[in-house]
């Protein structure tokens, strides 16, 4: 089944392992990866939280405490009972104003990492399905451009075989008329010529020719 | 800066140019190369999960590997196709010679890409990376003998894809020309 062999698999590999890239482009090369170490760490390092949950949990659980050891102290310095209600409602008041600028940034910044991911992605999905499309019409070209010169090509010498065809016509004409002017300058002398050659050539079949020098 | 990060940077100084050598003979096309080495770098930062790693250099390179085969495999679809040319009609550097090379060169590529992967590395090492079999032992945690075992098997089941391919090739040839 195989049709190779070892010393051509060798061969192939030896080339491949010969590939060497340029210098320039390798340092180019360190020095983008480089960057992009550098720059993903900042990313990663920088405003986006490592978890949203937990993050928010840890604020919850603060603002509680806080909340809870206020009312505490409050409960024992002051000698009357503090209002459910009121309670409630200073509660509520308060994690939604501790809460909620923390809560609106975490989301900003999870959003903006979403974004990126997904421009990310979307990007090389682009830059990939331009390079099809690009390739798809040059092969399209390609095709078309061979079929207009075959096409051109024929009608060429379609045009040549005409003009040939035409060039023979106009000869033969040309030789028919000769013919035909030969035939009417020279016709009744070529008739006479013939008929003497013809009584001559009689004449010597039936005998000895006459002695022309008596006359 | 974190200590995994200072470790990267070491190993892009250290061996930046062999990674970088490396993804370019796989994908034959230095831009790509390029693209491949930023992408396996952001990936080893962001690879969660794998701890402290002992030898950075042998993860990097399965990493960049495996990178180069995916590449390979999602642009499998899209290449232009040079029709069923098995064998060199022609040794010499003319345009149509330089074509035929380089098709045999990405049948072979895309041949190693269907290898397991272990049989895939170590025929890496030792045949593109030009390593010796002591060195890709050491590398591997094996012995020299089995490295020699595993490259002679690669070797053998390269033929096999190979000769496969070419076989299914010329099949798809005389069915293209008897269809005409």
């Amino acid at each position: 089944m195989s049709q190779i062999n070892e010393n051509q698999i060798h061969d192939r590999l030896k080339h491949l392992s010969q590939v060497e890239p340029t210098k320039e482009s390798a340092d180019r090369a360190i020095q983008k990866g480089r960057d992009a170490l550098i720059a993903d760490e900042g990313r990663r390092v920088g405003p986006a939280p490592p978890s949203l949950i937990g993050r928010l949990m840890k604020l919850a659980a603060a603002a509680v405490l806080m909340i809870g050891a206020g009312f505490i102290g409050a409960h024992l310095s002051t000698p009357e009972p503090l209002d459910v209600h009121e309670l409630h409602a200073a509660l509520e008041s308060s994690i939604k104003s501790s809460l909620e600028p923390v809560i609106r940034q975490e989301l900003l910044s999870e959003m903006d990492d979403r974004w990126q991911l997904a421009l990310e992605a979307s990007n090389a999905k682009i830059k990939d399905e331009l390079s099809r499309q690009v390739r798809r019409d040059l092969t399209e070209f390609a095709a078309q451009t061979l079929a207009a010169s075959g096409t051109r090509t024929e009608q060429r010498l379609m045009e040549l075989i005409r003009l040939i065809e035409a060039a023979r016509i106009q000869d033969r004409r040309r030789m028919a008329a000769a013919f035909d002017y030969i035939e009417s300058r020279f016709g009744n002398g070529l008739v006479t010529l013939a008929a003497r050659t013809d009584e001559l050539l009689g004449a010597e079949r039936a005998g000895p020719a006459p002695d022309m020098s008596a006359n | 800066m974190s200590s995994r990060q200072k470790e990267l940077l070491e190993l892009l100084d250290k061996s930046g140019a062999d990674l970088y050598a490396l993804l370019t003979r796989l994908t034959l096309r230095e831009d790509v190369a390029e693209e491949l080495m930023q992408e396996l770098f952001i990936k080893l930062n962001n690879s969660r999960g794998i701890g402290n790693v002992a030898n950075w250099k042998a993860y990097a390179r399965r990493s960049a590997i495996n990178l180069a085969f995916d590449w390979r495999r999602s642009q499998k679809q899209t290449v232009l196709r040079l029709g069923q040319v098995a064998e060199p009609v022609s040794n010499d550097d003319s345009p149509l010679g330089k074509l035929i090379h380089s098709e045999e060169m990405r049948k072979t590529l895309d041949a190693v890409g269907k290898l397991k992967k272990a049989s895939r590395e170590v025929l890496i090492m030792r045949y593109l990376q030009q390593e010796s079999y002591d060195n890709i032992a050491e590398q591997l945690g094996k012995t020299s003998h089995q490295v020699r075992a595993l490259c002679s098997r690669a070797i053998r089941n390269l033929r096999d894809v190979l000769g496969s391919n070419e076989h299914k090739s010329s099949k798809k040839e005389i069915h293209n020309v008897s269809n005409k």
